[in-house]
């Protein structure tokens, strides 16, 4: 039975298939310093207004994968009302009640981008920029578009 | 001195000997123990054999004639056609040789089962009624109807054996349930795990004492078969050297993917689920650990500390805990240790509250002064969990202060600084948890919302940080996030 752990190999298997997939919204994507445990990639939303700019984010598995569910931060500042300020965004698919292990992470990936392109105010993590979504969404589509050409990483298209 | 020499010569030389039976070296005979009426015979038989021959064999050594010998082996008579080579036989294994004046005649097959049950895991093949019951049964087909799906001709098991102490291949033995023997015949090969491993389903005709054959009751009904398994990779040559099936553990004959790595694996584990989710077994003992590591594993009134299936699918517990000695020794007395404890935390018992003992202790409900018997001998107070003593129940902090008054006064700042570590450990605990509202586990917030949702298995109370009460629309109105 000496083979490579159990995560490792699932993960490394997942990253080649994500990267021949060859998606348009998530790319650049790579193993931080040689640990697959830890990968970076770059989302590129198609909505506005955040179509304007790429986000980094970094996804952490756990040595227990897939048995607990991987965690994703945003490492680029994003006007959201599901990411706080700190990057952390909450995700149904991998929180702990939800997660299935034979989820993939090309669809947790899937799931990431749909919650960027629209919003869900309903369930926010910052309730100020939630509010603003629901009661001036000019107003917030503003102020996201302009913090997204501050912030965020520039499109390679 | 020569003498000594001799016997270490002739000590090596069984050794050699030892080294090379234990290698898998096919040899052509095995060694085979011919249990009679009232005696073992033991005899070297070659694989190529014939029962008809071995009739002969016995028979001579019997002083009778081949006609008056009945074969009997794994609940089947054996047919003067069938090779040894047929029967899973190891070395040492036992076959039954009966003295009998009349062929008896098989009962019409009588309908014994009247459930039907999904759970088969073994089928008959058509009608060898007198075939090795190891070569009538075979692994099931998933999908009953799929004609393309190849099976192997004979079943494959799996058990943990206490004596090699790890999971091993697997034999299925019949015996009597009434009077142990195995020369027993079923009348019917059992179509399920349940026909195996539940008693009273299967039916058979005990030969052990011709004279007086085993019934099940007064009105002469046949007795019922007990099913048993052996290790298949060990021998010693003894009739209740017995080993628990895990019926969990199969051979992937469908080339199915482990829901984790999805590696498609030899041995595989199924749920007992209704979608017979596969892991393959390093997938599942990682599974186990990850949960042993969190404590999730339930108590279940029935079946005992287990865990369902990784996809949470309802009605999907492991129902055989003997699974669980697939993992290392260590993580299995964890397992143990945890299960004892969650056993006498329902039982409304209490854990000794001493550092390293945590003894499980049942007292009645309305005794507060508990002794740790077996364990430390701490005798501590129910409530509030310090030693014992008369009275109500005293804050901690304040029981340090009067302990000091009748000593001398010390700066409390160096006190708070001379502070061994277990003391510094539990205060770090105190300070940085609080208790669920429902079943008291401390519990950490490190970072997130306010909603808590307990972690102890089983209890999964849903409260509020801030409120330490049940979680409430008003919490999440109020200060969901602080």
């Amino acid at each position: 039975m000496n083979k490579m752990t159990n995560p490792h190999r699932r993960l490394q298997k997942e990253l080649a298939d994500l990267k021949s997939a060859g998606l348009k919204s998530f790319r650049d994507i790579s193993v931080h310093d040689d640990n697959i445990l830890f990968w970076t990639g770059l989302i590129l939303p198609e909505n506005p207004p955040y179509n304007k700019g790429a986000f980094r984010i970094e996804i952490n598995f756990p040595a227990e994968y897939p048995f607990k569910p991987p965690r994703i931060t945003f490492r680029t500042k994003i006007y959201h009302p599901n990411i706080d300020e700190k990057g952390q965004v909450c995700l149904p698919i991998i929180s702990t009640e939800n997660w299935k292990p034979a989820t993939k992470t090309d669809q947790v990936i899937q799931a990431l981008i749909a919650l960027v392109n629209d919003p869900e105010p309903e369930h926010p993590l910052r309730a100020d920029i939630a509010e603003e979504f629901l009661k001036d969404k000019k107003k917030f589509n503003k102020n996201a578009e302009e913090f997204t050409k501050k912030n965020s990483e520039k499109r390679v298209d | 001195m020569e003498f000594i020499l001799d016997f270490f010569r002739s000590l090596f030389n069984t050794m050699l000997a030892l080294l090379s039976f234990g290698k898998k070296t096919v040899k052509n005979t095995l060694n085979i123990n011919v249990k009679t009426n009232d005696q073992v015979l033991n005899i070297e038989l070659d694989r190529s054999l014939e029962i008809k021959e071995v009739k002969e064999i016995v028979s001579e050594k019997l002083g009778v004639s081949t006609d008056e010998i009945k074969i009997i082996f794994a609940g089947k008579e054996l047919t003067d056609s069938t090779t040894i080579a047929e029967c899973d036989l190891g070395q040492m294994s036992f076959l039954h040789a009966i003295k009998t004046k009349r062929r008896t005649e098989k009962p019409a097959s009588m309908p014994l089962i009247t459930v039907e049950e999904e759970d088969s895991v073994v089928v008959p093949v058509e009608d060898h009624s007198s075939k090795p019951l190891c070569e009538t049964l075979q692994d099931l087909k998933l999908v009953q109807n799929d004609e393309n799906v190849e099976t192997t001709r004979k079943a494959h098991f799996f058990v943990y054996c206490y004596f090699c102490k790890k999971m091993c291949r697997g034999k299925l033995r019949v015996r009597c349930c009434k009077c142990k023997e195995c020369a027993f015949t079923v009348y019917q090969d059992p179509r399920c795990w349940d026909d195996v491993l539940k008693p009273s389903r299967i039916r058979g005709l005990c030969e052990s004492n011709e004279d007086h054959p085993c019934t099940e009751n007064e009105s002469g009904n046949s007795p019922f078969a007990e099913f048993y398994f052996k290790c298949a990779e060990h021998s010693l040559g003894l009739e209740n050297d017995f080993a628990v099936p895990l019926k969990l553990v199969r051979i992937n004959e469908q080339n199915v993917p482990c829901l984790a790595c999805m590696d498609v694996c030899e041995t595989i584990l199924v749920f007992p689920c209704e979608f017979r989710h596969v892991t393959c077994l390093d997938c599942f003992l990682q599974y186990c650990r990850s949960r042993l590591l969190e404590r999730q594993f339930l108590a279940h009134p029935d079946i005992g500390f287990t865990l369902q299936c990784p996809t949470g699918c309802p009605n999907s517990f492991i129902d055989e805990i003997h699974h669980f000695k697939l993992l290392s020794p260590e993580e299995y007395d964890r397992y143990q240790m945890y299960a004892t404890e969650e056993y006498v935390l329902q039982a409304g018992g209490v854990l000794c509250p001493r550092p390293d003992c945590g003894m499980g202790l049942l007292v009645e409900p309305e005794c507060k002064k508990v002794v740790c018997q077996n364990g430390c001998g701490f005798v501590f107070c129910r409530d509030c969990l310090q030693g014992y003593h008369i009275g109500d129940c005293i804050p901690e902090m304040n029981q340090i202060d009067m302990n000091r008054s009748c000593e001398y006064t010390v700066n409390p700042n160096n006190a708070a600084e001379a502070r061994w570590e277990d003391v510094s450990t539990a205060v770090t605990i105190k300070v940085s948890t609080k208790p669920c509202p429902k079943c008291r586990t401390p519990t950490e917030r490190d970072g997130g919302c306010m909603h808590m949702v307990c972690t102890r298995s089983g209890c999964d109370f849903e409260w509020c940080w801030i409120c330490q009460t049940e979680w409430t629309r008003d919490c999440m109105g109020a200060h969901w996030f602080g």
